[in-house]
């Protein structure tokens, strides 16, 4: 399952990388006709074989585990292009950037040997990261925030091993996602001080 | 969304989380796992003293050899597994196997590839740079098992791990499986000294991490339904220890020792009372480390036999010495090489089902050296004897 997972991202990157070209020549929303035919070249694209490997396993070759949260917010951006609707409201969009963030903040500098103790140890079984990940998931479905649906996506994906590893971790949160939540969140900050700024 | 949506959602979630609680629940039913002790009341060698040493690899070439392991089979065939290429690191490096038949003259065969550059990538199915550090080794149930470093991008801190299983003595091998260990792109876990078989069945192997920090950590490995579930602790923090040997004591204890990467130049020690669950903050101990690979394995009567280079700085000679108190205090016991100039680094030592000892190391970069060795000779060497 992992293996045939592993072309989920490289595909929704590339259509997403297709859908932002396109939309230089003709406006959103693109409609699904057009998305559909952008959908099969972005998937021909990955498959294209380089000295033996289809592109997308390159892609794979420097991250294998594309954390959900990431896959959700490339597919959220691609579904807007095509409908000019968004899966992730605002709401939502932030919670992730906010939750990519922190986990990120939390994870990587103790993973990598800031400390003695090391997070990444509590993904490989039920540990107090499933309990908070369980209550955070519920909170959000409380407050109808839809960050909610993509939580239960991670952990479904975890059940399933959907990605190459066993760690909760991974399917939460990956450094690319962190990075992204990063400049998400210091643009809206940026944008709102400049609001609150110029009155 | 209505509320009853809402009610579903919150149902499902912790239905999601039920499977991943069940399954800790579960773990509970079972003992908690110790170190096999494979030699219940450890006998020692009353053989006569003897050392011979002979080369693996045979044909330098104007290549380097480095990082060997060695181990044997239920059939008495031993393994030994190195890497080799140009130079450390370069693109042609290759992963190399050799077998030895006892009681064959000739003794080792000719090494052959096990797995190259473009194997790797194959069988893991993306990009691979170059290999690196293999470690082989035989489990209880007489499977071989192969750990192996490959680098997609940068240097050593690129490094992950990979695994390859053999059930029939080398002769095929599993497809490569890449072993997710570090939640940043996967990279920086290396492997080097002897696995620790559990008395569950699954294994210790000790691995370390280098990237920001450099630290000691233990891989379990572990087989469910078929498949190997691994999952990684750490043995210390910190940016002053790696590659650590661990030298199971009894069930429950043991003692790790560490190359130090820190300025100061001594072996690193840590001891566990739990089967490495934890471990105690590790000590530099007596003995000097120029940031080069040490090795230890038990021997009878509990004493423990650490294979390094003996000095402050360079890898200029390979010594062994006995300790009696678990690796508190040593005694020297000999020098297995010594050459200005040269390098004779990265020690591995296993002791067969007929208590010989063997070790193998790189010898000059050029070859892989094994020695083989009894307790007879290390008692002689002890007294001050010689063969």
């Amino acid at each position: 399952m992992s293996f045939a997972f592993s072309f989920l991202f490289p595909w929704l990157f590339a259509l997403l990388v297709i859908q932002w070209v396109t939309v230089k020549v003709k406006k959103p929303p693109l409609g699904w006709r057009l998305t559909a035919i952008l959908a099969i070249i972005s998937g021909i694209f990955i498959l294209v074989p380089v000295r033996g490997l289809p592109l997308a396993r390159w892609l794979i070759g420097i991250n294998a585990n594309f954390s959900l949260p990431l896959v959700a917010c490339v597919f959220n951006k691609a579904w807007e292009h095509a409908s000019g609707s968004r899966l992730l409201d605002r709401q939502a969009s932030m919670a992730s950037w906010i939750f990519g963030l922190s986990s990120g903040l939390v994870l990587y500098p103790m993973a990598l040997g800031l400390g003695d103790f090391d997070p990444y140890v509590s993904g490989w079984g039920f540990s107090w990261l499933f309990a908070s990940m369980a209550i955070l998931t519920v909170v959000l479905l409380v407050i109808k925030n839809r960050f909610a649906a993509v939580l239960m996506a991670c952990i479904l994906g975890y059940d399933l091993n959907l990605l190459e590893s066993h760690n909760l971790w991974d399917y939460l949160v990956d450094p690319f996602f962190m990075l992204f939540s990063l400049a998400a969140l210091s643009t809206w900050l940026t944008r709102r001080m400049r609001k609150t700024l110029s009155g | 969304m209505g509320r009853r949506t809402v009610g579903i959602a919150v149902l499902a979630t912790l239905l999601l989380y039920a499977v991943p609680l069940w399954r800790w629940c579960c773990s509970f039913k079972q003992e908690p796992a110790g170190f096999y002790m494979n030699r219940s009341s450890p006998q020692p060698d009353r053989g006569l003293p003897r050392m011979t040493g002979e080369f693996i690899s045979r044909d330098p070439g104007a290549g380097t050899v480095h990082v060997a392991s060695i181990c044997e089979m239920a059939d008495g065939r031993l393994v030994a597994c190195w890497y080799g290429g140009t130079r450390e690191g370069a693109r042609d490096t290759a992963i190399y196997i050799a077998v030895h038949n006892p009681g064959m003259p000739g003794s080792w065969n000719a090494p052959r590839v096990l797995v190259s550059r473009d194997s790797a990538s194959r069988e893991l199915r993306r990009y691979v740079k170059k290999l690196g550090n293999p470690l082989v080794f035989a489990d209880s149930r007489d499977r071989l098992w192969l750990i192996y470093v490959t680098i997609a991008v940068g240097g050593w801190s690129g490094s992950s791990l990979n695994l390859k299983v053999s059930n029939d003595g080398g002769r095929t091998w599993t497809r490569s499986e890449r072993l997710t260990l570090s939640p940043f792109l996967n990279v920086s876990e290396l492997v080097r000294n002897n696995p620790v078989q559990m008395s569950d069945g699954s294994l210790a192997v000790p691995i370390y991490h280098e990237f920001l920090g450099k630290f000691p950590e233990i891989l379990w490995v572990r087989e469910e339904s078929g498949r190997f579930k691994v999952r990684k602790t750490r043995i210390a923090g910190g940016s002053s220890f790696i590659q650590p040997s661990i030298v199971a004591c009894d069930s429950s204890r043991a003692g790790a020792f560490f190359r130090s990467c820190s300025d100061t130049k001594a072996i690193g020690r840590a001891t566990t009372r739990d089967a490495g669950t934890t471990w105690s903050e590790p000590h530099h101990l007596d003995l000097p480390n120029p940031d080069s690979a040490v090795n230890a394995i038990s021997l009878s009567g509990g004493r423990i036999l650490l294979a390094f280079n003996d000095g402050l700085r360079g890898r200029e000679n390979l010594q062994l010495s006995l300790s009696s108190d678990r690796g508190i205090t040593w005694q020297r016991v000999a020098r297995i090489e010594e050459d200005e100039g040269a390098e004779f680094s990265y020690p591995y030592m296993m002791q067969d089902s007929r208590r010989q000892i063997h070790l193998v190391y790189t010898w000059n970069r050029k070859y892989i050296k094994h020695v083989v060795f009894n307790e007879g000779w290390i008692n002689l060497k002890l007294q001050g004897g010689s063969e």
